[in-house]
């Protein structure tokens, strides 16, 4: 089977682009043939028309980087009382007894339900804003933190322990390095969660600048080659902040030498 | 060396040990021994306190809330006392809006998740089995998953309208994500060990598929159909908070126009429970379908 | 050197922090109630739209420090509501329910001013669709804006045909989704107000009840409401926003001012034939009235006891006290204005018979 591969395997790269490229040329073929009557049916060079002056105009800078800064602020404000919680629960019996429960009740309650209470609480603005993001953001690094820590290997802590190692070199020297790939799948969860949330945000929270408020614009005025331009922006960044996160997360592994899972 | 003899056991006698050329180890630097502590409270105690820590930070919550309102630390628009949110709550239950809209929340989600997971399962496997299929479809999948479910909201509005169908398909779209990777990634982790097996007795693909493949891929799509429940429930709540005209989102969005916090709340409680009662449910079922499995991670190599 | 580096960027970070209360010492917040349009962003069809087009309020706080910030909310009367209860508006344009919405929820708020009176409900259908009459909405999918003064006058309107809320399948809609709605058939009619006639001038939608009688009934007041605490500690500002408030609506007033109107109103990006048809038959002098006259009180006192009824509100609220008219009247008497619009009574068609004393005694309800 390898074999094949090595072969073939330049062609295959481009096998991906095939139904893109056959997707986009039905749409322009039907645009243009006019199959469908429907107001909503946008041409590509409609879409493409309205990205260039989305750009141009500078709106789709200042949307972007109005979410983009959001985005920012509540991931790490989530992480890092996230990495605290997780840490605390997984280290500490006593903590993991008293608020492990809760914590896991909490977490079960969909996050877009907290939006009313948010808006009572925090208001319209960005502050509610940056809340429901961080909220968003500390699920899951909790979570996999609690569980990468809870998850060492035995065999390495009786190491630790013939070593004579005290809790502090034990946590400091083996358990946090054991449970780093577990941390940065929670921080990439984290990632790709405060993006949704920062979407959600904006769409439920309505006030001020943002893509996701364009999509609503778009949507209100009918004006469905707004909303497609939207949709692949959001697309464009959510994979571009994977791909942030997977590089990050590579070049650490190979910085500490552990494996790649 | 001398050839191995046998010797009767009578006659065998184990050599004796030099005892004066031995190397020790040089005695170890005097440390104080850590003092392991063990707990000197008697079982049931121990039972006792260990169950009712988790209720501890929960009541302590609860009055503090009830404490806050009493003495008017915060407004009441800002959070309403808890008893006002048990009146609600039991309201909701005695006038049956609360069976009628949980029930519509209900099956919206088992109606998409179905959906989504038939579709899920169907990607998936298509894609695991031929790699062909997998090179043209897989970018393109990755791509489109790129966009949140909020994200092809607008989209879909304007497509379906505001009726039941928008809910099945975003909540199927939901649901389809994490279970179609995850049945791909079932089938590229099927164990290689067994693979050969299966090739040295030549089996057909078709064979090793049903009798290999899949039975070792049963955890891992189990996970997948867990999370794209998780997944179609958020997305549920959503759709709903956004276009609907019953269910738990409905309550929550009709509380938050009239700006009756209580209703929120007693929603939002309503989300949750249910949503953790479906996660033990998920839970109960994979213990079980566990329960005679080798403990994932056991391979043959 | 690190350490100075230290220093210094929390020295920076001190200051900033400490400076941003002070840059915002003196801030005059004005809410709307609707998502308005244009740009820069404005509304019609009131004497505060006028106000915010001509910049009257700036103008009025040139020079005192005090800056004035305008907020427009697409979630209308109860987004409003949340604002207030988080302290982040002084001033409001909002509608009747939602402002009793808030008080019987304990907002301590203040009404100064009717600021848009009489405005009508719509129904609308999509184009082509079978529903000819209220009636003919049991059982259909209706969007309706909830908790905004429309609400309470769609329960009327379908009591009135013999439906309530739950013989309808109620969808809760904004301005802007309900619009998208009707056009893409995703609903089968919707309440709404003026914004509905653009689309029918286009052919998209049908207008199947407008109101025809001008039943006081079947229109909404909104009124400038005022945080109770801020009324208490900036009772000049307050004095001179009402002021503004009730020289915008004598100009909006003004008979040969119609055609102005309009156009200063249709920068919102309403168009001008909206806004002829809304106010068709009706004088801009009746609907841009700043009077607290009976009729004001009894649509309002007539609102809440029926957002009781409906269960819309759990606690009773009496609009005893709520009404603040001492600055009403002191402008009124400063500009000599106190006969210029009419007080009518509870029905809304009866002039009162005393005009001076009818203003006068509202006083003290």
């Amino acid at each position: 089977m390898s074999a094949v591969m090595s072969v073939g395997s330049r062609n295959r790269r481009y096998r991906g682009w095939v139904l893109p490229i056959v997707g986009i040329a039905v749409w322009w073929l039907a645009s243009n043939q006019g199959w469908s009557q429907s107001g909503l049916f946008v041409s590509p060079e409609k879409v493409a028309a309205t990205a260039w002056d989305q750009i141009a105009s500078g709106k789709f800078w200042r949307a972007i980087s109005a979410s983009l800064a959001r985005n920012l602020s509540g991931f790490s404000i989530g992480t890092t009382l996230g990495l605290v919680m997780g840490c605390l629960l997984g280290l500490s019996r006593y903590f993991e007894r008293l608020v492990g429960p809760s914590f896991n009740t909490f977490k079960q309650i969909s996050l877009f339900a907290w939006i009313p209470l948010i808006s009572v609480w925090f208001g319209l603005g960005d502050l509610a804003k940056v809340v429901f993001l961080s909220l968003a953001a500390l699920v899951p690094v909790v979570v996999n933190t609690c569980d990468g820590l809870r998850n060492v290997p035995p065999n390495l802590l009786e190491v630790a322990r013939v070593y004579r190692f005290t809790r502090w070199q034990t946590i400091i020297g083996v358990m946090l390095p054991a449970a780093l790939p577990s941390i940065f799948t929670g921080i990439y969860l984290a990632l790709v969660y405060s993006w949704l949330a920062t979407i959600g945000a904006e769409y439920l929270l309505v006030s001020g600048e943002g893509i996701g408020n364009t999509l609503i614009d778009g949507s209100e005025h009918f004006m469905m080659d707004l909303v497609l331009f939207g949709m692949v922006v959001i697309g464009l960044v959510g994979w571009a902040l994977n791909a942030l996160a997977r590089t990050v997360e590579r070049r650490m592994q190979r910085l500490y030498g552990i494996a790649p899972r | 060396m001398a050839r191995a003899q046998t010797v009767r056991l009578e006659q065998y006698t184990a050599p004796v040990l030099p005892s004066d050329n031995v190397k020790r180890l040089p005695p170890s630097p005097a440390r104080s021994a850590r003092k392991v502590e063990v707990p000197r409270t008697s079982a049931w105690r121990f039972n006792l306190g260990d169950k009712a820590l988790p209720w501890l930070l929960p009541l302590t919550l609860l009055g503090l809330w009830y404490l806050g309102v009493e003495r008017g630390w915060l407004s009441e628009q800002v959070l309403p006392p808890p008893a006002y949110i048990y009146e609600t709550l039991s309201n909701l239950v005695t006038s049956g809006d609360l069976w009628l809209n949980a029930s519509a929340s209900l099956q919206r989600v088992i109606v998409g998740f179905t959906l989504g997971a038939f579709i899920g399962m169907a990607l998936g496997l298509a894609m695991g089995l031929s790699r062909t299929v997998e090179d043209y479809l897989l970018p393109t999948f990755n791509a489109l998953v790129q966009i949140p479910v909020l994200g092809w909201l607008p989209f879909a509005l304007l497509l379906f309208g505001i009726g039941e169908t928008l809910k099945y398909v975003l909540i199927a779209k939901a649901a389809m994500v994490p279970i179609a990777l995850c049945t791909l990634q079932a089938f590229h982790q099927a164990p290689k060990g067994l693979l050969e097996v299966g090739r040295a007795y030549g089996f057909s693909r078709r064979q090793s598929v049903i009798s290999i493949v899949l039975p070792a891929a049963i955890p891992t799509l189990f996970t997948g159909l867990r999370l794209g429940f998780t997944k179609a429930w958020l997305s549920l709540v959503v759709v709903e908070l956004v276009a609907s005209s019953e269910g738990l989102g409905y309550l929550i969005v009709y509380g938050r126009q009239l700006f009756q916090l209580d209703l929120v709340m007693a929603a939002v409680v309503v989300v949750g429970a249910l949503g953790l009662l479906i996660d033990r449910g998920f839970d109960y079922l994979e213990r079980r379908l566990n329960r005679g499995r080798p403990t994932a991670g056991a391979r043959l190599s | 050197m690190e350490l100075k580096f230290h220093k210094g960027s929390i020295a920076v970070a001190l200051a900033a922090i400490l400076a941003i209360p002070l840059a915002h010492a003196d801030v005059l917040r004005v809410g709307v109630a609707t998502a308005g349009g244009g740009d820069p962003v404005t509304f019609s069809g009131s004497s505060l739209g006028i106000v915010r087009n001509q910049q009257l309020l700036e103008k009025a706080f040139a020079g005192t420090g005090t800056e004035v910030q305008w907020f427009f909310f697409k979630g209308a009367g109860p987004a409003i509501n949340e604002a207030l209860s988080n302290q982040q508006l002084d001033f409001a344009y909002q509608g009747d329910l939602p402002a009793v919405v808030g008080r019987s929820n304990g907002l301590d708020t203040k009404l100064l001013a009717a600021v848009g009176v009489r405005s009508n409900l719509y129904l609308a259908v999509p184009k082509g669709s079978p529903l000819k009459s209220v009636e003919d909405l049991k059982g259909k999918k209706v969007a309706i804006f909830r908790g905004t003064n429309g609400h309470l006058v769609a329960i009327n309107l379908l009591a009135e045909h013999g439906l309530t809320e739950r013989d309808i399948k109620v969808i809760n809609l904004d301005t802007g989704s309900t619009q998208a709605a009707l056009v893409s058939n995703g609903v089968d009619a919707a309440f709404g107000g003026r914004e509905l006639f653009k689309l029918r001038d286009q052919g998209l939608i049908d207008i199947i009840y407008d109101n025809p009688d001008q039943d006081v009934r079947y229109t909404r007041q909104t009124a400038l409401v005022v945080r109770g605490a801020y009324e208490k500690e900036h009772p000049d500002n307050v004095q001179k926003v009402v002021d503004t408030l009730v020289d915008a609506a004598k100009w909006t007033s003004e008979d040969s001012h119609r055609d102005a109107v309009f156009a200063e109103w249709a920068k919102s990006n309403e168009p001008a034939e909206s806004l002829r048809a809304d106010f068709k038959g009706v004088s801009i002098r009746d609907r841009a009235s700043p009077l607290v006259d009976n009729f004001l009180l009894g649509r309002y006192q007539a609102v809440a006891d029926q957002a009781r009824e409906e269960k819309l509100i759990r606690r009773p609220v009496s609009i005893d006290g709520w009404f603040e008219t001492s600055y009403l009247q002191s402008a009124l008497k400063t500009k000599g204005l106190e006969n210029y619009w009419t007080p009518y009574g509870p029905d809304g068609k009866q002039p009162a018979v005393n005009a001076v004393a009818a203003v006068t005694s509202k006083q003290g309800s």
